[in-house]
Parts: structure tokens; C-alpha cells; sequence
């Protein structure tokens, strides 16, 4: 009897979820029962957005991990400018979610109308209420189109900013097209922070170069800033009197570069001091962290989201961890750059410390670091780096480390850099999206 | 029963340990984490201009991040992100690359080129052996199944001259070589699969 009594037990134990006939929940166990899984809802599919749903379940698997994104095909904004010069179509920089949700991520093509902080759920268009333990907020920007008279969201239809979703890029991309030889393309950058901060200087140089090789030699780009001075700003400089003399003109916010109004359908442009005619307008218009950050109360008096350093947790809700360009930074005050780089490693500190957090730990170490490339011709590229520890609650960027690529570089650094540019898109995609 | 629980309470915690991440572990994947976002999750390159750094050799690896760290190695932008990290983390992570399972790159290369590459390694193969993969010494990079395109890179920048590279032996035979040398023998090793009977024993 004893024998007999003894396999049974054991077949029972082999049979059942060990760990629920000894009460020690396990990853593997959890993993079968996701309704009793702790979950995470990801608002956002961009890349920090989905490294943080990839990295949550590669770190813990028993974790049900949900992504809400309303778009189906994701288009990176890093090297859409190449998109604009036509050196590269707009498919390379496209992806879908079949590689998260292969990795046992939840993906729901639907809008977050409403996170509710107290209540830990959100809400979406669709009708769906989702509750979390943790949630992960990547809205990206929001585009503020009524900040100056003359734009909004009806004049963006025409006149572009290109700095946020496909349409835009390929709007731009056919109105330099179409710009005679001798044109005049205007772009109008607002008062930082905004999103890849070399972005506008890298789209003059690119449509410098386009023009330079489509017939339009004689075109002028001109910048007109709102801000004094601009991220790799000598390099910048370097490249356009290298490779595009004269072709190129930077005006400061201070010298009369500050946007007040425009008119779409002369394509003009007002600044305190002059007017000027644009055959190309390229308006690209304030940022801020957007309106389902605000609806949340995540966002400070400026706009953004303020975070605590050691895990991204939101420095206003428990529980909310925001990661990407909606996080406060991309000041000379405050440096953490609105980077495709900077919101992955800073998804991935989100994961770390989520996981930790549900399985009773002490956050893990943060690690923070940002690589940016920029291209002033498909051979010609620079960086800058960051590298922030986290001391005392507070970012800290390394002076040891970080900087942009030296001015006085042997030619090869430029080219290498340029190919580098191009390894960096292809694994920061598969890193984020597969 | 009295000797089978014990047994099984051992095992259920075994379980755990093996599923539930630790700390340690949280910390260490969250150092190399930040490395995953240009040379490919775990080290496995996506972008045939960055390497793969899974299974590479471990002290290769912590040696040229201690060159770039302070500059005694030409970089572009490593210098400047490893400044950022002590030596403590870079032999963390020189050891975490190095322990993931080498993954030759999926590539297309030119057969003819690879077919002439096999003639003229000698050059190459006293130090990074036949097939790449069986290396002379431990702080010497394996290339078989590497991608092509970084190799090219990396040949490039010793045969430019005028970027600082402390290995002088590797600079001189780059410069021996052939234009049409090189890309026949990139080709060779990235087209190598990770043989067993010449990758290194542990």
C-alpha cells in the first residue's frame, strides 16, 4: 500500500503544477496561468515602447505583458531623413509587431484613451479596460500645432513637419521634388526640447545633397531657429561648408530665427525681423509629451514627464514607468536626449526594475548611454554619446565619457561612422521589434 | 513520504532558482542591455557593419575595450562610451559576451571570392587559424561566420595608416595584402560556420 500510495504521489506531483501543490509560485507554473500572472500593459509601440514589452518577458516569461499600439506598421523616424533625399525608401525603416507578439507579447492595435492611475487600468477607443500591476507609458511627442498663428493640424496636410509618422516624411520628400532649381527650402525648428535634436540640421544637409545631385544645384536651404545653438553644431558647420558651400544658411533664435507666424498657402514665414518666401516649408512645430500624458497627470508644468532616475517609474504615479521622448530632457539644463537610443536603454532600466519589483527585488543597477549618428551624406557621418549614471536620485552625465566626434578626424572616421550608422538602424529594429 | 518531500520541496526551489530572475542576473543583463541596442541582443549582430560579439573570445574582447577605454586603440565611438564604465564592468561583460553561443551571420557572399580567399590566408591564419575559428591566442578575434562587411571595416582601418592600432603585426600584414586579397579573404572567413573541430576549445 505504501508503495502504491507513494507513485501516486509522485504522479500527482508530475502531473499537477508542482508549485501549486507546494505553494511556491514558479515563472514556468505562472507562464501556464496567465490570468493569475502579474500584468503589464505597454501604452506605445515605438522603440521604446516595444524593447520594454520584449525586454519585460525576456526577463521574467511568466510576466503577461500587453501592448497597445494603434498603428500596425511601425516607421522609424531615425534615418527618415534619407527617406526625404530619396537614398532610401520608406519601407527599409518600416516594421511590424509579428516579432513581439512571437515572443508571447499581447500586442492590441487599439488607442489608450485613459490611464487611470488610481484604479491602475487604462481604457482604449475599442472599449477595452485593461487593469496592470505596472504599466509602461512611450507616447512619444505630442505636436503642439496651435502654438503659432497660421499652423495647425489642417495646414500640416500641406505644409510638413516630418517629424512624426510616415505620411509626413513622404509628403516632404515629393514637395523637394517638385522644388525648382534655385528654390528656397525652409525649415523652421522650434524652441528645444524636441525629438532627435540634430534632426533639422542633418535634413539641411541631406537636401542640400539631394539638390546638389538631382539638378537643383543652385537651391538654398535656409534654418530658421528658434534656439542658439543646435546639438554637433561645429561638426555640422564642417560638413556643410565640406560639402555644400554656400548652399546652406543657419539663422539664430537670436538673430531673427525664431518662427512667430506663417502662411500656408504663400508659403511664408514671419520672424520678429523679416518675411521670408519658401518654395519647400518645412514647419516643424513645438513638442510636448502629449495629451494622454497630461490626461494622466504625468506631465510637469512644461509638458513632460519627470521620472525617478533609478527605475523610470514616474515621479508623479506609482506603478507608471514612462521611458522615451515623452520623458523630460533634451535641455543643456537637463541633457538626456529625445533619442531612439536614449528611450530604448531607457525602456530596458523600466524593465529591469519592473521585473525586480514584481519578484520582491531591489531594482537592478540602471545603465544609461545614448548613441546618435547623423548623416550629412551617405558617406559622411558623425556621433554623440552620453553615458548617465544615477547618483543620489539624480542623473548624473559621465564627464569621463560621451562627446561628438572629434572636428580634426582622419576622413576614414567619417566614413566609418556612416556605415556604422547604418549597423546601428538595423540592430536598434531587430532589438526593439523581433 | 517522510524522504520524497524533502526531495521534491529541493527541486521545486531548484525550479524557481532557474526561472525567477535574481538580482545578479538583473543587474549583469542590465549592463549589457545598453550593449544589445548596436551589436544585437545578446551579441548577436543584426548590422553587418556592427560584429557580433556572442562567443567571441573573452579576453579579445575585454582587451580592445580596455584599449578604447583610454584611447590607446583608434575608435569612433566606443572610446567614448567605455570612458563611461569601469574595468571592473568591462571584464563583466568581455566574460558575459564571450560565455553566449558563437552565431555565424547569415550572408550572402560571392563563392568565387570565397574559393580565392582559401589560397591566399596564410597571412591570416597563423594567428586566426584556418577557418577563423581556431585562434592562435585568446586575444586574438575569431572571424569565422563574422560579417563580412565589419571585417572589411576592420581591415580597412589597419590598411588606412593613420589611425592609432596597437597591434603592429596585424597592421603590417594588412598592408601586405593585396587590394584584391582582401575582399577574398573576408569573404573566406565570414563564410566559415563555426566548425567545431577548429573553434577553440574552452
Amino acid at each position: 500500500m505504501s508503495t502504491i500510495n507513494r507513485r501516486k504521489f509522485i504522479q500527482t506531483l508530475a502531473a499537477a503544477p508542482l508549485a501549486s501543490v507546494l505553494t511556491i509560485p514558479t515563472a514556468a507554473w505562472a507562464a501556464k496561468n496567465k490570468n493569475k500572472a502579474k500584468q503589464v500593459v505597454v501604452v506605445g509601440g515605438g522603440f521604446a515602447g516595444a524593447t520594454a514589452a520584449k525586454y519585460l518577458l525576456m526577463l521574467d516569461p511568466s510576466i503577461k505583458v500587453t501592448l497597445i499600439e494603434p498603428l500596425k506598421t511601425y516607421t522609424s523616424c531615425p534615418l527618415s531623413n534619407e527617406v526625404v533625399t530619396h537614398h532610401r525608401t520608406i519601407e527599409s525603416l518600416q516594421i511590424g509587431y509579428d516579432g513581439l507578439t512571437k515572443r508571447g507579447v499581447e500586442v492590441v492595435h487599439d488607442t489608450v484613451t485613459e490611464i487611470d492611475p488610481a484604479k491602475k487600468s487604462v481604457k482604449t477607443q475599442g472599449g477595452k479596460t485593461l487593469s496592470y500591476d505596472a504599466a509602461v507609458v512611450a507616447p512619444g511627442i505630442g505636436l503642439d500645432f496651435d502654438a503659432i498663428e497660421g499652423y495647425s493640424e489642417e495646414v500640416s496636410k500641406t505644409i510638413a513637419h516630418a517629424y512624426k509618422g510616415a505620411d509626413q516624411t513622404l509628403l516632404l520628400r515629393g514637395q523637394l521634388e517638385a522644388m525648382p532649381d534655385g528654390g528656397v527650402f525652409v525649415i523652421a525648428v522650434p524652441k528645444a526640447p524636441f525629438r532627435c535634436p540634430p534632426g533639422p540640421y542633418e535634413r539641411a544637409a541631406q537636401v542640400a545633397y539631394y539638390c546638389l545631385h538631382h539638378g537643383k544645384p543652385k537651391s538654398k536651404v535656409l534654418i530658421l531657429d528658434s534656439n542658439d545653438s543646435f546639438a554637433k553644431k561645429a561638426l555640422f558647420e564642417q560638413s556643410w561648408e565640406a560639402l555644400y558651400p554656400g548652399m546652406i544658411e543657419w539663422v539664430a533664435g537670436s538673430a531673427g530665427g525664431t518662427v512667430e507666424r506663417i502662411d500656408g498657402e504663400a508659403r511664408t514665414v514671419a520672424t520678429a525681423f523679416d518675411e521670408h518666401k519658401a518654395d519647400v516649408l518645412n514647419f516643424i512645430p513645438r513638442h510636448d509629451a502629449g495629451s494622454l500624458a497630461k490626461g494622466a497627470g504625468l506631465t510637469n508644468e512644461a509638458g513632460w514627464c519627470e521620472v525617478v532616475p533609478l527605475t523610470m517609474e514616474s515621479a508623479v504615479h506609482k506603478g507608471i514607468y514612462v521611458v522615451g521622448d515623452a520623458c523630460k530632457g533634451g535641455t543643456p539644463e537637463f541633457p538626456m536626449p529625445k533619442s531612439a537610443h536614449m528611450g530604448m536603454t531607457q525602456a530596458k532600466v523600466a524593465a529591469g526594475a519592473i521585473v525586480a519589483s514584481l519578484n520582491g527585488l531591489a531594482p537592478p543597477v540602471p545603465y544609461y548611454a545614448n548613441t546618435c549618428y547623423s548623416l550629412a551624406a551617405p558617406d559622411y557621418g558623425f556621433s554623440v554619446v552620453q553615458v548617465y549614471r544615477v547618483e543620489d536620485n539624480q542623473f548624473v552625465y559621465v564627464q569621463e565619457a560621451g562627446g561628438v566626434s572629434p572636428i580634426e578626424a582622419p576622413p576614414i572616421q567619417r566614413r566609418l561612422e556612416a556605415q556604422y550608422a547604418d549597423g546601428w538602424f538595423l540592430n536598434v529594429m531587430a532589438d526593439a521589434f523581433t | 513520504m517522510r524522504n520524497i518531500l524533502p526531495h521534491c520541496l529541493s527541486a521545486a526551489a531548484l525550479l524557481a532558482c532557474s526561472t525567477a530572475p535574481l538580482a545578479a542576473d538583473l543587474n549583469l543583463s542590465g549592463l549589457a542591455a545598453t550593449c544589445n541596442n548596436c551589436h544585437g541582443v545578446g551579441g548577436v549582430s543584426a548590422g553587418s557593419s556592427m560584429a557580433s560579439l556572442a562567443g567571441q573570445n573573452r579576453a579579445y574582447l575585454e582587451m580592445v575595450m580596455l584599449q578604447w577605454k583610454t584611447g590607446e586603440r583608434f575608435s569612433t565611438t566606443m572610446g567614448r562610451l567605455l570612458a563611461g564604465y569601469s574595468e571592473d564592468e568591462i571584464k563583466a561583460l568581455a566574460a558575459y559576451y564571450a560565455e553566449k553561443p558563437w552565431t555565424p551571420a547569415v550572408q550572402e557572399l560571392d563563392p568565387k571570392l570565397i574559393r580565392q580567399g582559401g589560397f591566399v590566408l596564410d597571412r591570416c591564419s597563423n594567428c586566426h587559424g584556418k577557418t577563423g575559428g581556431k585562434t592562435k591566442t585568446e586575444d586574438t578575434p575569431r572571424l569565422d561566420g563574422q560579417w563580412v562587411r565589419h571585417i572589411d571595416l576592420e581591415l580597412e582601418k589597419y590598411r588606412d595608416g593613420t589611425l592609432a592600432l596597437p597591434n603592429q603585426k596585424m597592421a603590417d600584414n594588412a598592408h601586405k595584402l593585396k587590394e584584391k586579397e582582401v575582399a577574398a579573404i573576408t569573404a573566406f572567413f565570414a563564410s566559415q560556420s563555426g566548425d567545431k573541430a577548429e573553434t577553440k576549445s574552452k
